[in-house]
């Protein structure tokens, strides 16, 4: 097995690569750039054939990749931060038209280049799958299982997967590549479920207008496009007995649901054939007698490993539950952990403007339905790419560590730093 | 260049349905009727948001984004998606109004005539985003009176000149840029047809009167279309690599622009001033494309 | 709260009226609501509106399912559309028809009013807009507002070239209404959604009944030149044995074939409300 010291954006590109994506359009930002770049070469060399296309911007770039999915190619792009909120738009297209695209996502604050997860956590609408990466090995082994997790027939929607700016997109450390023959067999090539091709045009119209009128809309005749639900085909429709579209926000709900079982056999399946794997939507470090445990996202999640480490030295009996599929949320894991827990503190890099942490409401909405609640703290850390240190999530630790002890805490949320 | 055509040419089956719920009289729809009978059915088409989507029951695979600044990306995709699956041979078709074109859309589509999209990128001008209702665009001709350019005390209708999108296009140098009318249907097929044979980015300007838009009879629909072209408002060219132009219709004498401004509501309000600045700006660039008729211009 | 539903044909004002009406209404210190339902369609294809009226703030947001009273703004729209639906028993439905009660093919337990708006707002306006026409004819028909609550709504609405004519169109209109009759002993005529005779793969609704007029082709003079079948926006038109035939279920009488043909053979003729 080869191994290199690489850097995150490398380590992505070596997964696009192996996942034998063939139709990449990205459009450079820092500091997604350079895995721009890594593709370019690849691609100019021979190692990876596929359709390069220079667009001259994000939303062009998230577009092509749609359509592109829907005509057969296995697509592929790239963004960060500013890059990321303009497209933002084509993100929901992307979603609503079931397209399995893959997009890595490094991790960029606005108005700065430094990392934190307000650019991903802001598209937690768009009907995206959101998983988040500790290291640059789980950032290549991530890259190949978003595939196998998007072309699910049980999900067909797109998979996001994050990796912090800087921390991890130009640090270089120890990454194994998987090999070639090895990822194939894991991963088949790509087929897309309803080709829009002039000869089976005729008869999926025909397929389609059955399943249309089946009370799943009106009964008035449309004009049918591509791109919808269980069929590549939009329609535009006008008021009439029956008109009622809201069933797709429901349809997609439920794949997104279906998602979370797929995730976890995808990820069972890739530890099996790689050794390799990441707990699914979650792993839980050192939590089996935990008093309290501490959830982060991310590069945190690495460094709060130490922590744990540390305080169990101390004989501190504290856990870390690393969150890696931010949507779908698992819900069922946090109440799970809550039964067994007595605080869980939530490191958010990210906040919700208004309200607070994003990673926080939703572990708390987790757990709130528990006959006995855990305690459910909060923690702003690293908003801004201000560096998080060891000794910043020890303290966060220690407070809820206390507050499962059932001390009294001055306030339940606070600012890492300050 | 293309090779010139008589009705007779243009081919019999239909690539479109009947029955569709535009505007009666739409120029749109005999666009689309006249555009797809050309290439037939081994094509895709991409439509934005517009009129088009709406009512053209077209039969051939459709690609819909109501991503309105997406045209040109949705064709890309289309495009290169068929070249991965083995299927270049199927013809990528956008039908693009105004607004996905000049405007929002503009970005877009000078990413792709540069890039060299194989692809062919017909907009179909009503002069106006008629969908929403009739908002001003770029393509929307000076003193054109429009729901946001009014005509009040402190508002003449649009200030600005019509943007020039073919010469735009022309010169990113692609293979191919023309313009047409849905009042000359063998003048437009005979570029289609030609257009259809080449590979890269190509592109047609299509001239579609809006009944509805422009307060005219739809009845009249044709009539315009003709009468804009013998005016010399709207000159029928194409223009090969972006750099050889040739005018594929030349009227003798230049009818005056008064006659068809006049059929126009959107037009009403011109005082003889007016009609005189568009007859002069008419007139001179006319003879302008006379002097570049057949030469390599840029 | 009184709850009122119009019918109607883009492009014969149906959005409009509700507007004037509830700002008429509200003139004469009732609080009102005008909703429109919009969606893809355009002239000539079926419009709704709704209207609500009540003596205090209305806070329901839905749509009117159950009206008291229907407006039909389109003497066939009642061919192809149930529009009773949901009519309260003993409702009232206020039809532009050029006929009697008895002809509109409307029955059940409501009350019917008819108007010929079309042919006022014909000599008066001189164009099928109805809107007005049946405005004025509302007010006499219901008693829900005065006709000069409604003519110092419409300055309001439209522009003021046109305030004189419309308001002429619904003073007429307003005379012209029908006493009010009982529809409860008729019989209901069938409602009919002309489905399309076009083959098994095809999404083509039938557009026939958009028409004021539809052209007419004289076979002995047309020559088979095609430019009606090229300029045909609809494809309504077919070259049949080298002469011009018309599919009048696709046609729109826009009147472009009329315009063109070279030889005058073909004529548009008004069309006859069955």
């Amino acid at each position: 097995m080869k191994s290199e010291v690489m850097v995150g954006n490398k380590a992505v590109a070596y997964a696009v690569k192996l996942a034998r994506a063939n139709l990449i359009a990205a459009y450079p930002i820092t500091p997604q750039t350079t895995i721009v770049e890594y593709l370019s070469d690849f691609v100019a060399s021979g190692e990876l054939p596929a359709e390069f296309v220079t667009v001259e911007g994000e939303i062009t770039a998230q577009l092509v990749c749609l359509s592109g999915s829907i005509a057969g190619a296995r697509a592929f792009t790239a963004t960060s931060g500013e890059g990321l909120l303009y497209m933002s738009h084509a993100l929901h297209h992307t979603a609503r038209y079931w397209a399995p695209v893959v997009m890595a996502v490094v991790n960029r604050s606005v108005r700065t280049m430094q990392p934190d997860h307000t650019d991903l956590l802001a598209q937690r609408e768009t009907g995206w799958i959101q998983l988040y990466c500790e290291n640059n090995q789980e950032v290549l082994d991530t890259g190949i299982m978003a595939y196998k997790i998007a072309e699910d027939d049980r999900v067909r929607l797109p998979v996001a997967f994050a990796l912090d700016g800087y921390v991890l997109s130009f640090t270089a450390e120890p990454v194994t590549i998987p090999e070639q023959d090895k990822v194939d067999s894991f991963l088949k090539p790509f087929k897309s479920k309803y080709p829009v091709l002039p000869e089976t045009w005729d008869a999926e119209l025909e397929e389609y207008k059955k399943h249309w009128q089946q009370g799943k809309g009106i009964n008035e005749p449309f004009t049918p496009f591509t791109g919808d639900e269980n069929f590549s085909h939009l329609t535009m429709i006008s008021w009439g007995k029956g008109h009622d579209l809201q069933w797709r926000w429901k349809a997609h709900q439920e794949a997104m649901m279906r998602a979370k079982k797929v995730i976890k056999g995808v990820d069972e399946e890739y530890g099996k054939l790689f050794g390799r794997n990441y707990g699914g939507l979650l792993e839980e470090y050192r939590c089996d007698d935990a008093e309290a445990v501490i959830v982060a996202m991310g590069t945190l999640a690495s460094t709060s490993r130490v922590v744990v480490d540390n305080l169990r030295k101390q004989g501190k009996h504290v856990g870390l539950v690393k969150l890696k599929s931010y949507r779908p949320f698992p819900d069922e894991e946090f109440r799970d952990i809550g039964k067994r827990v007595k605080a869980i503190g939530v490191i958010d890099r990210n906040i919700s403007l208004g309200e607070g942490g994003i990673v926080y409401g939703s572990v708390r909405s987790a757990v709130y339905d528990l006959d006995e609640r855990p305690k459910v703290l909060g923690y702003y850390a690293g908003l801004a790419g201000r560096e998080v240190r060891v000794r910043d999530i020890e303290k966060a630790a220690e407070k809820t560590l206390k507050a499962a002890s059932g001390e009294n805490v001055d306030s339940p949320v606070s600012w890492i730093g300050g | 260049m293309s090779k010139k055509m008589s009705i007779l040419d243009l081919r019999e089956e239909e690539v479109m349905w009947p029955g569709n719920p535009a505007c009666q009289g739409c120029g749109g729809s005999i666009v689309g009727r006249l555009i797809f009978k050309a290439l037939g059915r081994n094509s895709a088409r991409v439509e934005v948001a517009s009129c088009a989507p709406g009512f053209m029951n077209i039969r051939v695979p459709s690609f819909f984004g109501p991503a309105f600044e997406g045209a040109a990306a949705f064709m890309t995709g289309l495009s290169r998606g068929y070249k991965i699956i083995g299927r270049e041979d199927i013809v990528v078709a956008g039908l693009i109004g105004d607004g996905g074109t000049v405007d929002i859309g503009f970005q877009g589509l000078s990413g792709a005539a540069e890039r060299n999209e194989n692809v062919i990128w017909f907009t179909y001008d009503n002069e106006a985003y008629m969908n929403t209702g009739g908002q001003r665009s770029s393509a929307t001709p000076e003193y054109a009176q429009t729901t946001t350019t009014p005509i009040a005390k402190m508002s003449r209708g649009k200030t600005s000149e019509k943007k020039n999108v073919p010469m735009i296009i022309a010169l990113h140098h692609v293979p191919y840029v023309s313009t047409a009318s849905v009042a000359y249907p063998e003048d437009l097929t005979a570029k289609i047809v030609y257009a259809k044979e080449l590979k890269g980015f190509r592109y047609m300007h299509i001239f579609s009167p809006c009944p509805t838009g422009w307060g005219t009879d739809p009845k009249d629909t044709i009539k315009i279309a003709r009468l804009s072209v013998e005016s010399g408002l709207w000159p029928l060219y194409e223009i090969l690599d972006g750099r050889h132009m040739k005018l594929t219709y030349k009227p003798r004498e230049l009818k005056p622009v008064s006659e068809v401004l006049k059929m126009q509501g959107r037009f009403r309000h011109l005082n003889d001033e007016e009609i005189s600045s568009i007859q002069e700006a008419t007139t001179e660039n006319w003879s302008r494309l006379l002097s570049i008729d057949g030469k390599d211009i840029f | 709260m009184i709850e009122i539903r119009f019918h109607g044909r883009g492009g014969q004002g149906a959005v409009t009226a509700v507007k004037i009406l509830a700002a008429a209404i509200y003139l004469e210190g009732k609080y009102t609501q005008a909703i429109p339902m919009y969606g893809t369609e355009r002239r000539g294809a079926p419009v709704v509106a709704f209207c609500r009226v009540d003596d205090t703030r209305i806070m329901e947001r839905d749509l009117v399912h159950e009206p008291d009273i229907v407006v039909v703004l389109d003497p066939l729209l009642s061919r192809s559309v149930d529009v009773t639906e949901g009519l309260k028993p003993g409702g009232l439905v206020l039809i532009n028809y050029p006929g009697t009660y008895k002809e509109t093919g409307l029955a059940g337990n409501f009350k019917i009013i008819t108007v010929d708006a079309t042919k006022i707002a014909l000599d008066v306006i001189g164009r099928p807009i109805t809107n007005t026409a049946i405005l004025g004819a509302f007010a006499k028909a219901t008693g829900l507002v005065k006709l000069e609550s409604l003519e110092e709504a419409i300055k309001g609405e439209l522009p003021s070239r046109i305030i004189a004519t419309n308001v002429e169109t619904m003073r007429r209109a307003y005379k012209e209404t029908s006493a009010q009759a009982d529809a409860s002993g008729l019989k209901q005529a069938k409602i009919v959604k002309k489905a399309s005779t076009a083959p098994l793969i095809s999404y083509s609704r039938v557009v026939s009944d958009w028409r004021v007029s539809h052209p007419v082709i004289d076979k002995a003079k047309c020559v088979g030149c095609k430019r009606c079948w090229v300029y045909c926006p609809e494809i309504a038109v077919s070259i049949v044995d080298g002469k011009a035939e018309i599919n009048y279920d696709y046609c729109k009488g826009c009147g472009i074939c009329s315009e063109e043909c070279l030889v005058g053979a073909i004529k548009m003729e008004r069309e006859e409300v069955q």
